[in-house]
């Protein structure tokens, strides 16, 4: 991505929440043959952007976001987040909202949420006061003493956020939060996204298969090709915010949604 | 709640039933009363039997034989499980050898160990710990295996650290399952060292009831069936208690 010539370069203080992906490839050996899995992806995000990365399954949109997370290494390229490399897990710099499932069972909602805190020790009561500010957040006030089982699907993910929340990280990685959702709560939870990121101001790098959600979330959408994955397209999502359910049968949402469709069907 | 309730009287009904018939049978000749002595007898025969010091010692040396095994080979079996579970290449090599080892029926090694060991409180231990380390092994390659991968991820991620992922993750993950497998391994080890103990021994319950099996003692040894089942049944369902109160969330 080159820069715009007329954006001035920001200080490294204001860089908190950049994302900076440069020429970054993964390959994974096999005993037959090397399946290249990413090939030179090269992307920018600026601090406080709502980023959706779509496209086929196996196109790696899963593998690159592992890869800002530093759960797994690239085998080529960098990727720097708030203006420092990011070679391991840091979840002072990101936060990662993974796909259902990931709550621990054997914990309450406010225990969950607690957890990143726990590890690293930090005193009880601070603990409980900062989850009880997160479940605020996400909308599950007084939800804190309730088990997974005990929460439907949309308010197990709205505890996820709130685990991602709790240390406060500039970046908020999400791996297909809302896939295993029913469309009815999927918009709800999308709208309670946006809330919550307008409340926030953290920069959202957002995974999905669903074209929908892409464009109705988004300021701006990374369309990724499948084998090699590689981004085929870059688009600016220039409807007003707050986004409606009215805009989904507008003209300019149809059309965006048209134009990754149609890069997504050159490649499957 | 009614509905537990009511299950509740069923069973105690049952038990209730089964001692009355027992009763009956025996007090009106229906059974021979010397090969079936009556429930009453029976249980006036364990109060006696649980006053008399030799019985009290046969109970000591039971319970030092079936302790010491099991806090041998529940470490012992949960350490090689872990290692089977955690390393690939490990665990397909050892997998099936360890479910033929499984199928054996252990009491045939029995003469072995005798001849090994001698007549004494190590063939009980021997004996039992081998009894019981092969279900504890494959018990704790299940727990492991239940650990689900998502959850270590997650721990990953908010960079915990070896040990925190051990008593975050594994342990309360494999706690439900580890529980189960303590209560299971019980049943083989006081199987292992009772059955050793009847076979060859000079003390020891398992010695006291073949004893009074030989001897035609059937009051003592209708009492002392009794008692080693109802130890049994006590362990049991304490660790159940603790199970169900651990795995709550397993629903």
């Amino acid at each position: 991505m080159q820069p715009l010539a007329n954006v001035t370069p920001l200080k490294p203080a204001a860089r908190a929440g950049a994302i900076e992906v440069k020429n970054v490839g993964q390959v994974f050996k096999t005993r037959s043959q090397d399946v290249v899995a990413l090939e030179d992806v090269s992307l920018e995000v600026k601090p406080g952007r709502f980023v959706v990365l779509v496209g086929p399954s196996g196109c790696g949109k899963s593998t690159l976001l592992m890869m800002m997370a530093g759960l797994r290494q690239q085998t080529a390229g960098t990727i720097t987040i708030s203006g420092a490399p990011i070679l391991q897990p840091d979840p002072d710099r990101v936060g990662v909202v993974f796909q259902e499932a990931s709550l621990f069972p054997w914990l309450t909602a406010e225990d969950n949420v607690e957890f990143p805190l726990a590890l690293r020790g930090v005193p009880k009561a601070e603990r409980r006061a900062k989850a009880q500010d997160a479940l605020k957040l996400v909308g599950l006030d007084g939800f804190g003493r309730r088990h997974p089982h005990e929460l439907s699907g949309g308010m197990k993910q709205r505890v996820s956020i709130a685990r991602g929340l709790v240390q406060d990280p500039p970046v908020l990685l999400m791996d297909e939060p809302f896939a295993a959702l029913d469309e009815q709560t999927r918009m709800t939870m999308g709208d309670e996204l946006l809330r919550i990121w307008a409340a926030t101001g953290k920069t959202v790098v957002f995974v999905t298969h669903s074209l929908t959600e892409a464009v109705y979330l988004a300021d701006e959408v990374i369309v990724m090709s499948a084998r090699p994955g590689r981004i085929v397209d870059h688009l600016q999502v220039q409807l007003p915010r707050p986004r409606t359910y009215e805009m989904l049968s507008g003209d300019a949402f149809g059309s965006l949604r048209d134009r990754i469709w149609r890069h997504i069907r050159k490649s499957a | 709640m009614q509905g537990t309730l009511a299950i509740n009287l069923a069973r105690i009904a049952i038990i209730v039933a089964i001692l009355a018939l027992w009763e009956v049978l025996s007090r009106t000749g229906i059974v021979n009363p010397r090969l079936l002595p009556s429930a009453s007898d029976t249980f006036a025969t364990l109060g006696d039997l649980l006053r008399r010091a030799a019985v009290q010692k046969d109970l000591m040396v039971t319970a030092t034989e079936v302790l010491t095994a099991f806090a041998l080979a529940v470490p012992f079996g949960a350490l090689i499980g872990f290692l089977v579970a955690e390393n690939r290449y490990f665990a397909d090599v050892a997998k099936p050898l360890l479910f033929f080892a499984f199928s054996i029926p252990k009491s045939i090694f029995l003469p072995m160990f005798i001849l090994v060991f001698g007549v004494g409180f190590a063939q009980k231990v021997g004996f039992g710990f081998f009894s019981t380390i092969f279900i504890v092994i494959m018990s704790t390659t299940t727990a492991v295996e239940s650990v689900k991968v998502e959850h270590l991820t997650v721990a990953r991620s908010y960079g915990a650290t070896p040990w925190q992922t051990a008593f975050r993750v594994y342990l309360p993950s494999m706690l439900p399952v580890l529980l189960e497998a303590l209560r299971i391994s019980m049943i083989f080890n006081l199987t292992g060292v009772i059955l050793a103990e009847m076979y060859a021994s000079r003390d020891g319950i398992g010695h006291q009831i073949a004893t009074w099996g030989e001897n035609f003692q059937m009051k003592q040894l209708l009492a002392g069936v009794v008692m080693v089942a109802a130890i049994a049944m006590t362990f049991n369902e304490l660790v159940r208690w603790v199970e169900t109160r651990c795995s709550h969330w397993r629903t």
